[in-house]
Formats: C-alpha cells, sequence, structure tokens
C-alpha cells in the first residue's frame, strides 16, 4: 500500500509564553522552539507500520516554509521512504487554503496513493479540518478520529473512530480514502540525534505553492489575536514550598477528603 | 428567509446535550434555527428552543456518516434554500462532519468556536491550547460553516414560546465508501474514577512512566484515587478507564489535584465541575489556573517529594 501522510511543523508553545505583537496583528515566535505536531507522530508511525506490512511505501508531505524540512527529516528517520515539502512562507490560517493547495498538488503531479492520513489536529490552529475538506474535495470516504485499524483488506479496511465517554464505533471504509489519525493509536518509535542525520541524506523533493496555487485565497481571516478572558482564576498558594504544601494538605482536610 | 442551520448529534438514541451549544449560538446571533435530525428515534428535543424541525428519514449511524450527510445538506438546501450557518458541535462527529460539508460545498469553516462578538461579526477561537484566541470571520459572504465548543452558548438556549413546524425529509440511500458495523463500549474498569471523592490526576508534565509509582503512592498515602489527562493515557502509562476527558470519563469529585496537566479543553470539559479544583504546574500561564479553585505554581515533582515528606512525619 502506498500511504500519503502529512506532517507538520509548530511552534512547541506548551511551556511558553506567547505574547501578542502589532496590536493584535502578530505573535511573536522569536524565543519560542519548533517541534513536529503531535498527532503527525501517531499519522507518520501508523503509515510507516502499514508500508512495512503491507510493503508499498509511505510518503511525508508537509507545508511550510524551509524550515519544515526538519519534520520531514524526522519522518523519514522514522521510517518514511519519500519527503515532499511544499514550500510557501505565508501562514496559513484557512484549512481551507491547505487543503485547496494540497489537492492542486496531489492532481497536478499525479502522486499515486492508496490512503492519506493527517493527524486529527494540529496543535497550534486546532482546526481538526484539512482531512476532512481534502477527502471531499478528492470525493474520496472519510474517518477521523482513528484509533485502531482492525484489518486492511483488498479494496477496504475495517477500523475503529474514537467517539466521547470512552465510546468507538467500528466502521468500513472502502480505499483510496482519508483518514485523521488520533493520538494513542501506536506508540511512535524513538528517533536518535543519528537517525535524523542519516536521513538527511535521504533526498527531499521541494516544490514551490505557488505552482499549484497563485493566490493561496482564504475564506476566512484573523481580525485580531487577543489573550483569553480571565475568569476568576485561582486562589495561588505561594511561599515556601514546605508552607505550600502544608496548606494544600490543610485544603484537603477542610475539604473532608484527607 | 434567512435561518441557521444545525445539525443534531444523536448518538445511540440519545439527543446529545451538546447540541446545546449549537442551538445557543444561533440564539446569540439572533438567527432562525432549522434542527436537522434523523428520524429513526424518539429521543426528546425541547422543541421550544427551535422554529423548525427537519426530520431526514435516516438511521442515526447513517445520518452522521460525512458521506451521507452531504446529501442531506443538499436536500436541505434543494427544499429551504441557503441556509447563512451551518452548525455542528466540535466532536469526534462534528468535526468529521463539518469539514466535509465545507470541502464539498467549498464553504468557508471555523472549527472549536467558544465565543461569538454580534457587534462586529467575530468568532473567537481558541489557538495553542487556548493560550491565544483568534477574532475569526469568513472574508466573503455566503453560508459559513462553524463547529462550536461543548458548554459555551448552551446558556443562550432560552426557551421561546411558540411551537416549532417539523418537516421530514426523505433520506437518501446509504453511501457506500464508508459503512457503520458497530458501537463498541470501553473495557470495564478496575476501579470507577467516576465514583471517587478525591481525584489526583497526572498530565503530561509527570515526565516519564517512571515517576508514575511514585505519584501512585502519593496517592495511596492522600487516600486518592489516581487519573489522568490523554497524553498519560495515549502513552499507556496509566490505563484507558483512568482518563479524565471528553473522550474519557466525566468526573465531579470532591476534590481534583491536577498536577502537570495544562489544561485542554477536552480535559478541562471533563472535570469543570467538580467541588474543589487544585492545579499544580510550573507554567503560570496554564489554561487550567483559569478553571482552579486553587493553584500552586511549581513543579510538580518537587510538590509530590515534599508532600510524601510531611505526610511520612
Amino acid at each position: 500500500m502506498n500511504i500519503l501522510v502529512f506532517t507538520k511543523r509548530v511552534p512547541a508553545t506548551q511551556e511558553e509564553e506567547l505574547r501578542i505583537i502589532d496590536e493584535g496583528q502578530g505573535i511573536d515566535f522569536s524565543k519560542v522552539p519548533f517541534k513536529v505536531n503531535d498527532w503527525d507522530n501517531y499519522a507518520v508511525e501508523e503509515a510507516v507500520q502499514i508500508a512495512e506490512k503491507t510493503g508499498g511505501s509511505a510518503t511525508a508531505i508537509s507545508i511550510g516554509d524551509a524550515e519544515s524540512d526538519e519534520v520531514l527529516r524526522r519522518a523519514i528517520a522514522m521510517g518514511i521512504k519519500d519527503g515532499f515539502l511544499i514550500e510557501t512562507e505565508q501562514i496559513l490560517h484557512d484549512p481551507n487554503a491547505r487543503a485547496t493547495l494540497i489537492f492542486n498538488f496531489l492532481k497536478k503531479e499525479g502522486i499515486p496513493y492508496d490512503a492519506i492520513f493527517t493527524g486529527v489536529q494540529s496543535e497550534d490552529d486546532q482546526f481538526a479540518a484539512v482531512g476532512g475538506i481534502l477527502a471531499a474535495k478528492l470525493g474520496l470516504p472519510y474517518a477521523s478520529m482513528i484509533i485502531g485499524i482492525d484489518s486492511l483488506e483488498q479494496g477496504h479496511m475495517i477500523v475503529q473512530r474514537e467517539l466521547e465517554g470512552g465510546l468507538q464505533e467500528r466502521i468500513k471504509i472502502i480505499l483510496p480514502c482519508v483518514l485523521s489519525i488520533q493520538s494513542g493509536i501506536n506508540e511512535p518509535r524513538y528517533v536518535s540525534i543519528m537517525g535524523i542525520r542519516k536521513a538527511s541524506k535521504v533526498e527531499r523533493k521541494l516544490f514551490k505553492a505557488k505552482a499549484y496555487d497563485e493566490n493561496l485565497n482564504s475564506m476566512i481571516e484573523v481580525v485580531k489575536w487577543v489573550y483569553p478572558p480571565k475568569k476568576g482564576g485561582a486562589t495561588i498558594l505561594s511561599g515556601e514550598l514546605e508552607g505550600v504544601c502544608k496548606d494544600l494538605l490543610g485544603i484537603l482536610k477542610e475539604k473532608g477528603v484527607y | 428567509m434567512s435561518y441557521a442551520l444545525v445539525v443534531a448529534e444523536v448518538r445511540r438514541g440519545v439527543f446529545e446535550e451538546r447540541n446545546l451549544d449549537s442551538i445557543g449560538i444561533c440564539a446569540l446571533m439572533g438567527k432562525d434555527v432549522s434542527l436537522l435530525v434523523p428520524d429513526d428515534n424518539s429521543y426528546l428535543i425541547n422543541e421550544k428552543l427551535v422554529n423548525t424541525i427537519i426530520k431526514v428519514k435516516l438511521e442515526e449511524a447513517t445520518f452522521l456518516n460525512p458521506l451521507n450527510m452531504v446529501k442531506v445538506v443538499q436536500a436541505v438546501i434543494d427544499y429551504r434554500g441557503n441556509p447563512d450557518t451551518i452548525v455542528f458541535t466540535h466532536s469526534s462527529s462534528g468535526t468529521e462532519l463539518a469539514s466535509y460539508v465545507a470541502g464539498y460545498f467549498n464553504l468557508p469553516l471555523i472549527t472549536d468556536v467558544s465565543g461569538f462578538n454580534k457587534e462586529k461579526n467575530f468568532f473567537y477561537k481558541s489557538y495553542y491550547s487556548d493560550k491565544l484566541f483568534g477574532e475569526f470571520r469568513q472574508t466573503g459572504e455566503g453560508t459559513c460553516v462553524i463547529t462550536v465548543r461543548s458548554g459555551s452558548f448552551k446558556e443562550y438556549a432560552v426557551e421561546k414560546a411558540s411551537s416549532p413546524i417539523t418537516e421530514t425529509i426523505e433520506g437518501t440511500p446509504a453511501a457506500e465508501g464508508r459503512s457503520f458495523i458497530e458501537y463498541v463500549e470501553e473495557e470495564t474498569a478496575e476501579i470507577d474514577i467516576t465514583k471517587a471523592e478525591f481525584l489526583l490526576s497526572v498530565g503530561r508534565g509527570v515526565g516519564n512512566k517512571d515517576e508514575i509509582p511514585d505519584y501512585e503512592e502519593l496517592a495511596g498515602m492522600l487516600k486518592a484515587v489516581l487519573s489522568g489527562s490523554r497524553p498519560v493515557i495515549d502513552k499507556q502509562w496509566l490505563p484507558k478507564p483512568r482518563q479524565v476527558g471528553t473522550s474519557g470519563k466525566t468526573v465531579k469529585p470532591k476534590v481534583y489535584l491536577a498536577m502537570g496537566i495544562s489544561g485542554a479543553f477536552q480535559h478541562i470539559a471533563g472535570m469543570k465541575d467538580s467541588d474543589c479544583i487544585i492545579a499544580v504546574n510550573k507554567d503560570p500561564e496554564a489554561p487550567i489556573f483559569q478553571y482552579a479553585h486553587f493553584g500552586i505554581i511549581a513543579d510538580i515533582h518537587k510538590v509530590r517529594d515534599k508532600l510524601r515528606n510531611i505526610i511520612k512525619g
């Protein structure tokens, strides 16, 4: 099976303070490190495992600036055969614009595939939408939140989708199809620095976004960035750690649980 | 007449409560609501919340399949004209359906909407796990597709006196590309975290699997039950029935002590109604501090070790 998997370079904002600049028109990323979108790691791992099991190959594709080459090298180090970078300096907030660019790229380059994987969402914009829009444009079946591929038959797959409250659903989906892969479906393999260095020697193919979509038009726009509204907020226990911990135990006693 | 089309989520015969958020945002936007539902169940809907109920002759699993949903939406458009907003919930099914509908009809899409500004006509959408929000709007005219965050607009879904018109439209033949087989229940738990009075919940901040036994020990010393957020369960550091959040369990203990959890909304949705929430995190900007009653800004391992020392005396 030939699988295309999308992987995105995103700012690692977990433990970073984000600063809005230019009167709400920009965000300062100058001190923020970047990494692979967490969900895409699971999608890449799943693609590699299927290619290993069934033969065929897995190809990673990223849209982004030249720096996104880093996520392709990482994917290759995980066992991906080819890495394609669709290069643009523009930040595409609109999932429609991303999906249209991918759609045009696949059509023009005539790249063969049996399945297309994306992560469920990206950590930065949390749209959870590119896979679905792309599937509809390609006229292919789509399923999201995939937490298990139970069987892979000639022409179809049986997959499990995650629903809410611990419930799952099992569905049959015909190939080719688009799936968005949920975290926890597998255990993404460890990638060593050596592995990434070795992957640097595998050629990555570079495509210019402008060749597939002249204007990269957006159907939506960000008017302004704002900080989240402060709700009541927590009473912060401060001081020496010893005292803070004693205060914490005091609260537990007061609530009658300790 | 302009109207908003709210696509309901019905799961195993239950009209999901998060549909109220979809109805609520329409009320806030001042739009007439047409509620689209599958017609194979006798679930309860508060009919006074909507102007029109459009029943589609389809089973719920067929209705919730994106390949069928685009045909259903087309049938509604043929019948009623274009809605100016199509509203889905921001859930497993809602995001799946919304993105497919937006792609199929080439419509603008804004997901995970948690606020709306009526004067300026923009949607408020989370970025970077709620560390920032963007004020979004569509650039052109015409129908916009949105998904709304659970718990954000429920309060606006207030009863109107009128009773709605009910219309029934024919279903479409089930799509061949994707078919429903069955629902699968989660494995049964050795401990039911929904029954615990005191949960000690750990998140990504725990760092690695080797630290888990020490938190288990602390939980034992505090007479708490150990639970976790999604990253901890994904990495299989704790079993799935211990997961707190939308895809895991919703809990309401007397005390919820969150250690190393930053507070993705999927997690918050599963624990925000706890009587007392105490959060420990080294990042003072972590969204969980907005929901916690008490907060400690510190390294969780140091807090854990200190607590153990104090308890041991």
